[in-house]
């Protein structure tokens, strides 16, 4: 069997050498691709006992003060800042504890975690603990929303099946999707949990009326979109981008392309799309393109389902689009 | 005793989302040009200068002002950076302050420069996810940068820490009104990136969620651009402003806290920025206000978040913590109000170009001072993880 090897910069991420010119008042401008980079074989010090407990032996370490007693986690300190430098001791402590306040969760991630988004990012104090470890957090029950995990929850750390010994090694899920044996163990990998995979919605059978609404929406959506595609500030949003979408409603299924700049909408099935939208009234997408209420947010709230998470770009740029039109019709009208 | 400190000029470059047309260089050329007009001296008469750059990965450069010392003609005489995160230029006022309080020299530029959106994605091909990224290495190194730190999200945590604590305040309908306010207040400020973007409530409530629980109207933009002061001691500040006509602005009180960056006990209690509080008071206490409330004309603060700006102010004093939203329901920062938050639009709306945001908000408080006839201004920056750094000082308008 051959091992998966990974590079510190996957190469998807690294652009090619070349540079173009853009043109302002009749002046050109030079644009060159470039990167600033730099290699690492970095040493984990004192933090070496931590990265290999996590990786060895599935183990949560923090270091206690024996004078004020406070175990930190993670071991941030050889010896302690409060106690005029005491030397801690290395401790183990629990597996699970609770939310130090309510954590945020990220939609719009950095280029490098696009395809981790949507994710929360919180602190734990662990039980045994008394300052707070920040973890990435998961639900298995599908997309994480807001409320799902707030100050106080329960939660359990997850060992990554393949450790490497840096903390993505670890994430916490809320204990309260667990069963009390899950909870129990110490060491609880990430294949030991029930993860309920992505499922495209069914729609029961449009009525004349759903039909109706559809056809209503298509020709609504396909005039924005028209006028989208005129638009130079809504063009910004969609330059360099290119995507096939197969848009699925109860009324019916139709296609949406983007490419560099242009947008359309025709009433087409997809044979092979880049990715697949599914919403049971096509009004949510209106609402969205109209700029009255984000696709984004009809992700999260699970009005639109799409089929790949890291498809979350495009939303965003579908956001932007509806964005910038407005923005451009509202700066004309103040001029 | 320290020598009185007083601002006798102050320029900024025009805040864009995208400079194509000039590099740094010329960015900060430009606003230390602007800065020397409007005192009416020549660069020859600086005798220092105090650099505010926060990232060097956005300039692409590991000593990034070096080039600045000979372009903005302050070469053979003293040059010093500061790098304080997101509280860099409040930082880097408050360290000209002290070198000419402390006798150092009669004369300093403060100069902040930043060119952000130079840094491009090209998988998703635009800029904003590299941005961010660029700033996610600002993030602890061992254990959060690689579990997705942001700035935005480290920020929320706050946030959503200070709601755990108040429930009920940073209602949601509040916080959209204070972006509506601010994109108002941004209408007449000529060198602001989004001067034609005014937004209703309605707007700021539909925007897509970027990090929970901020909406795309909610955050500050990235932003290109520079801002420069000259300061002077008392005697040269008289001198030039004889000179100029220009009134002085005088920094009467300054203060900078830094908290610890991990939470927990004896660590950073995450339901507050205490940051903010010691900042502020601490220069209340320089500057004698007793009672900030009754002190305070305008506050010119780093608005990274509108949430985050709301409880800024209550860290300042200016608003109690329970009540935040006062700030609006009772229209204590609506026209009339009694206080003047942010009138260039602050950094959501004027723009944050990093290194240069809190500079171009002193610019904004010594001109409105001078302009509305007002006494005194609050001008503050924060920064780095869970809102860690504070630097604030007071202007007074004689």
């Amino acid at each position: 069997m051959t091992e998966k090897v990974q590079k510190v910069i996957p190469d998807e991420y690294i652009p090619e050498v070349r540079s173009r010119v853009v043109t302002i008042d009749n002046k050109d401008y030079l644009l060159q691709n470039d990167a600033m980079f730099t290699f690492y074989e970095r040493s984990m010090g004192e933090f070496s006992p931590f990265f290999l407990a996590i990786k060895d032996e599935k183990k949560i370490l923090g270091c206690k003060c024996p004078k004020c007693g406070i175990v930190r986690v993670p071991p941030m300190v050889t010896h302690c800042p409060d106690c005029n430098f005491t030397p801690t001791e290395l401790v183990e402590v629990e597996q699970v504890g609770k939310m130090n306040t309510t954590p945020p969760i990220t939609y719009f991630a950095t280029s490098m975690f696009l395809d981790k988004a949507p994710f929360g990012r919180g602190r734990v104090i662990l039980n045994g603990a008394d300052t707070a470890l920040s973890v990435m957090l998961y639900t298995t029950t599908g997309i994480l929303v807001p409320g799902l995990i707030k100050k106080g929850t329960e939660v359990k750390v997850i060992f990554g099946d393949e450790r490497i010994g840096q903390i993505t090694d670890i994430y916490c899920v809320p204990a309260s999707e667990l069963t009390p044996e899950q909870l129990a163990k110490k060491g609880l990998q990430e294949s030991e949990l029930n993860w309920e995979a992505p499922k495209e919605p069914e729609f029961p059978e449009a009525s004349d009326e759903d039909m109706a609404v559809y056809k209503q929406s298509l020709k609504e959506m396909q005039a924005l979109a028209a006028e989208m595609s005129r638009s130079k500030r809504a063009r910004k949003a969609i330059e360099g981008w290119k995507r096939d979408i197969a848009v699925k409603t109860k009324g019916g299924e139709f296609a949406m392309y983007i490419d560099d700049g242009d947008f359309k909408i025709e009433e087409k099935k997809l044979k092979s799309p880049d990715f697949v939208m599914a919403c049971e009234d096509p009004r949510t997408l209106l609402d969205g393109l109209m700029y009255n209420g984000a696709i984004t947010d009809s992700v999260i709230m699970k009005r639109l389902w799409i089929s790949k998470n890291l498809e979350f770009n495009t939303i965003f740029k579908l956001d932007r689009l509806a964005r910038f039109l407005a923005r451009e019709k509202k700066e004309q009208a103040v001029k | 005793m320290a020598r009185k400190v007083g601002i006798v000029g102050a320029g900024v470059t025009p805040f864009r989302g995208k400079w194509y047309e000039k590099t740094y260089y010329e960015l900060a050329q430009m606003a230390t040009r602007e800065a020397v007009r409007d005192a009416a001296i020549s660069i020859k008469n600086v005798d220092a200068t105090f650099y505010g750059i926060y990232n060097d990965i956005f300039e692409r450069a590991a000593i990034p002002e070096h080039p600045l010392q000979g372009i903005i003609g302050m070469q053979n005489k003293f040059g010093i950076r500061i790098s304080c995160g997101g509280a860099t230029g409040a930082y880097t006022l408050s360290a000209a302050h002290a070198y000419l309080a402390g006798e150092r020299f009669k004369t300093a530029l403060v100069l902040g420069v930043e060119k952000a959106t130079d840094c491009f994605d090209f998988l998703s091909m635009s800029a904003t996810p590299e941005v961010i990224k660029s700033i996610g290495w600002s993030g602890d190194s061992f254990f959060e940068q690689k579990i997705g730190w942001s700035a935005s999200d480290s920020y929320a945590e706050i946030v959503l820490g200070y709601m755990d604590e108040y429930p009920g305040t940073l209602k949601p309908e509040v916080t959209a009104q204070i972006s509506s306010q601010l994109s108002k207040q941004v209408r007449t400020n000529p060198y602001a990136q989004r001067q034609f973007d005014q937004v209703t409530p309605e707007e700021v409530m539909n925007s897509r969620y970027i990090v929970y629980p901020f909406k795309e109207l909610e955050i500050c933009v990235y932003t290109e651009g520079a801002a420069a002061l000259i300061l002077a001691e008392e005697e040269t500040a008289k001198a030039i402003a004889k000179n100029s006509g220009k009134p002085i602005v005088w920094i009467t009180g300054v203060g900078e806290a830094n908290e610890h960056s991990f939470a927990g006990k004896n660590q950073k209690n995450m339901s507050h920025i205490v940051s903010d509080y010691l900042g502020s008071h601490h220069a209340y206490e320089m500057a004698g206000i007793k009672d900030p409330v009754k002190a305070i004309d305008i506050v010119e603060l780093h608005d990274a978040f509108v949430h985050q700006l709301e409880i800024s102010l209550a860290e300042f004093g200016l608003v109690p913590y329970e009540k935040v939203d006062s700030l609006i329901e009772e229209g204590i920062m609506l026209p009339g109000g009694r206080l003047l938050v942010n009138p260039c639009g602050g950094l959501i709306y004027c723009g944050h170009a990093v290194g240069a945001s809190n500079i171009m908000s002193a610019w904004s408080a010594r001109n409105e001072l001078i302009n509305r006839n007002l006494k005194t201004a609050l001008v503050h920056g924060t920064g780095s993880t869970i809102s860690q750094y504070t630097a604030c000082a007071i202007f007074e308008h004689e």
